[in-house]
């Protein structure tokens, strides 16, 4: 045991980037998530059974770990509850096509970060898992930086050129968003539904989704920035470098 | 009516008809073996008289006894060779009263001579004794009655009583707690019967309802797993550069389809669990209070929208529910009030005792009022609508009791939620 977790831990040390173990049993899903995230700079892994996930998890550190509750030898929660003895620090969000109050609530309970109910949107859980890891290993109070913008995440404040811009509610989400998934093609269902949840299931929601945008795009260019907000027909946004 | 008053019923009205009718018969039955004596004793009286003639073919009559007179009337071509019993009422010469008397009448010749004869015995001892028999009698038969009515109560009361425990525990068992039903066991093997019976019903019941609920649990996550991987697989490809407007426009049209599918199986799962009533838990909810925090989750659409929104909050609706299930059924009627309605629009909701009524303004309703709140009634075509937000509304309101009332006063359209109590 002694000599592997002091390779990890050495491991650990040299490298930065943040390591995610996926536990999914739709190697298709589990492809995607990990394609998706490796995209965005994280090291995955995958775990298709709950057995190989048990081994992971005892044997490797992750920053985050992403479960699936039903898995085909066994539950989701009971690999959360051996990680939360293993590790307490690591971050866990559980992907589940359950959709119960009754599953959120016992996820929480037993000290899951975050709940998403398939199918949820990638770009989502990249935000999640980004966001996650900022509340982990800075508590918060750290910026988020990109050319010009820099974000303010404690207190919730955005600055263009070192000069603050008041933006509303929505806005500030909607930028985090895409500070989250920079380069990313994003569907506007995607962000309609990051912004005001999956209750909303009119197009109405797709309405506002432009109209914020078009607010925050203003804001930006009116305090000197660049407008970094491109539309890709048919399908949504994309925030990139022009 | 329960089933020992029913009994008792039928019993006491049995036990009625019985006690008249053996009272009656009893009457008649003493009554005729009393003139069949005194019928015999007033013929032998007459073979008496008769030998007395015959021997000294004359009779003096001495009127003054009244008690087994003898009369003797000269007739005159009236001679009928018949004998005849009759009842006859005579003047008491001490007290004020008539006593009854059975009389023997018959025809005899006195000295050549045709004579009626009547001889009377008295029958106020005989009546006594009718009267005195057929009181202990009847005394005797009512208290037996009485006696064998409540007994008979008690007996029934106590024999039934394991049936009334069963049925209590019947009533109270609820199948979609895992709790088995167990039942005590009495003497009587037909109750037993009846309790095996129940048991495996019950039994069988929490089974199937068990299958199914993991049934419609797991057909959604297997519907859902793959409709997560087609969204995943949608997003991935459109990050590639190089689209055209052709694969834009068919990646746009999956995408949709694979959201409204995994809407509607939501949907169609939320409605089942609903139907099933798969949520048990209830707390007392302040639907009055609950729409003004919920309607906060809007504010965002309405604001976008122009629409007014006014309340009229005069009372709290106060409903026992689940927490969960008032929250959907709260977003969903908001979320119809806004979908449906147009820019610069109003919406009114209005709340008090025991009703909550939400108006909004929209455009005149195509379909039939009546068929609103059936499944897959949408107004619009849009591909994001699935046309279940009101059947889940009307769904969740039948399940708590509650009634629910459409109606339009020109292009307002109101959706009325009352407690069917009042």
């Amino acid at each position: 045991m002694f000599p592997i977790s002091r390779a990890i831990f050495v491991r650990y040390l040299l490298e930065r980037r943040m390591k995610i173990l996926v536990v999914e049993d739709e190697k298709g899903l589990a492809e995607s998530i990990t394609d998706y995230l490796t995209k965005e700079g994280f090291i995955c892994e995958v775990a298709n059974t709950f057995w190989q996930a048990d081994e992971k998890i005892s044997l490797y550190r992750y920053d985050c770990t992403i479960v699936d509750l039903t898995l085909p030898d066994g539950e989701g929660f009971d690999i959360i509850q051996t990680l939360k003895k293993i590790a307490a620090t690591t971050g866990i969000i559980i992907i589940s096509a359950r959709n119960t109050l009754e599953d959120k609530i016992r996820g929480l309970e037993i000290g899951s970060d975050d709940y998403m109910t398939k199918p949820f949107h990638l770009s989502e859980l990249n935000a999640r898992v980004k966001s996650l890891i900022r509340r982990r290993h800075f508590g918060g109070n750290n910026d988020m930086i990109w050319k010009e913008i820099r974000v303010q995440l404690a207190a919730r404040k955005v600055f263009v050129h070192d000069k603050e811009t008041l933006i509303s509610r929505k806005e500030y989400d909607l930028l985090l968003y895409f500070l989250s998934n920079i380069d990313v093609a994003l569907t506007k269902e995607s962000i309609a539904e990051h912004l005001w949840g999956d209750h909303m299931d009119s197009s109405d929601s797709l309405d506002m989704v432009y109209s914020h945008i078009k607010n925050l795009r203003r804001k930006i260019v009116e305090r000197g920035g660049k407008d970094y907000i491109q539309s890709i027909y048919g399908i949504g946004y994309k925030f990139t470098a022009p | 009516m329960k089933l020992l008053q029913k009994t008792s019923r039928i019993y006491l009205a049995a036990s009625l008809a019985t006690y008249l009718v053996v009272g009656i018969a009893f009457y008649w039955i003493i009554k005729f073996i009393i003139y069949d004596e005194v019928e015999s004793r007033l013929m032998v009286e007459k073979q008496d008289f008769e030998t007395y003639i015959r021997a000294n073919d004359m009779w003096s009559s001495n009127s003054y006894f009244v008690e087994n007179k003898i009369e003797a009337h000269p007739v005159f071509g009236k001679f009928k060779n018949e004998v005849v019993f009759t009842d006859t009422l005579i003047r008491n010469r001490y007290e004020e009263s008539v006593d009854p008397f059975r009389q023997v009448s018959f025809y005899t010749l006195i000295g050549g001579t045709p004579y009626r004869v009547s001889i009377r015995k008295s029958m106020i001892e005989s009546y006594k004794l009718i009267e005195a028999i057929s009181a202990t009698m009847i005394t005797c038969l009512a208290l037996l009655m009485i006696g064998m009515f409540f007994f008979q109560r008690r007996l029934s009361g106590q024999l039934w009583q394991p049936f009334y425990d069963s049925l209590s525990k019947i009533k109270n068992f609820d199948w979609t707690r895992n709790e088995k039903l167990s039942l005590t066991r009495s003497e009587i093997t037909e109750f037993n019967e009846l309790e095996d019976v129940m048991e495996k019903m019950a039994s069988k019941m929490q089974h199937d309802y068990k299958s199914l609920r993991e049934f419609t649990e797991n057909a959604s996550h297997e519907i859902q797993t793959p409709l997560a991987l087609i969204n995943a697989r949608v997003e991935q490809f459109i990050q590639s550069k190089d689209l055209g407007e052709n694969h834009t426009y068919w990646i746009e049209e999956i995408y949709h389809a694979a959201r409204r599918m995994s809407r509607l199986n939501q949907g169609l799962l939320l409605l089942a669990k609903i139907e099933n009533q798969q949520f048990t838990d209830q707390e007392e909810v302040d639907l009055s209070d609950l729409i003004k925090e919920k309607m906060k989750d809007f504010e965002d659409i309405v604001h976008h929208k122009n629409i007014r929104v006014d309340f009229k909050i005069s009372g709290s609706f106060v409903q026992l529910m689940s927490q969960s299930l008032a929250d959907i059924l709260l977003s969903n009627l908001l979320n119809n009030a806004i979908k449906h309605n147009h820019t610069d629009g109003t919406i009114t909701i209005e709340a008090g005792e025991q009703y909550l009524m939400i108006s909004n303004s929209g455009s005149v309703l195509k379909g039939d009022p009546e068929r609103l709140f059936e499944r897959f009634k949408k107004e619009s075509t849009g591909a994001e609508s699935v046309g279940l937000g009101l059947a889940i509304v009307k769904q969740i309101c039948d399940n708590y009791d509650l009634q629910i009332a459409y109606n339009n006063t020109d292009l307002m359209h109101t959706i009325r939620i009352f407690s069917a109590k009042l």
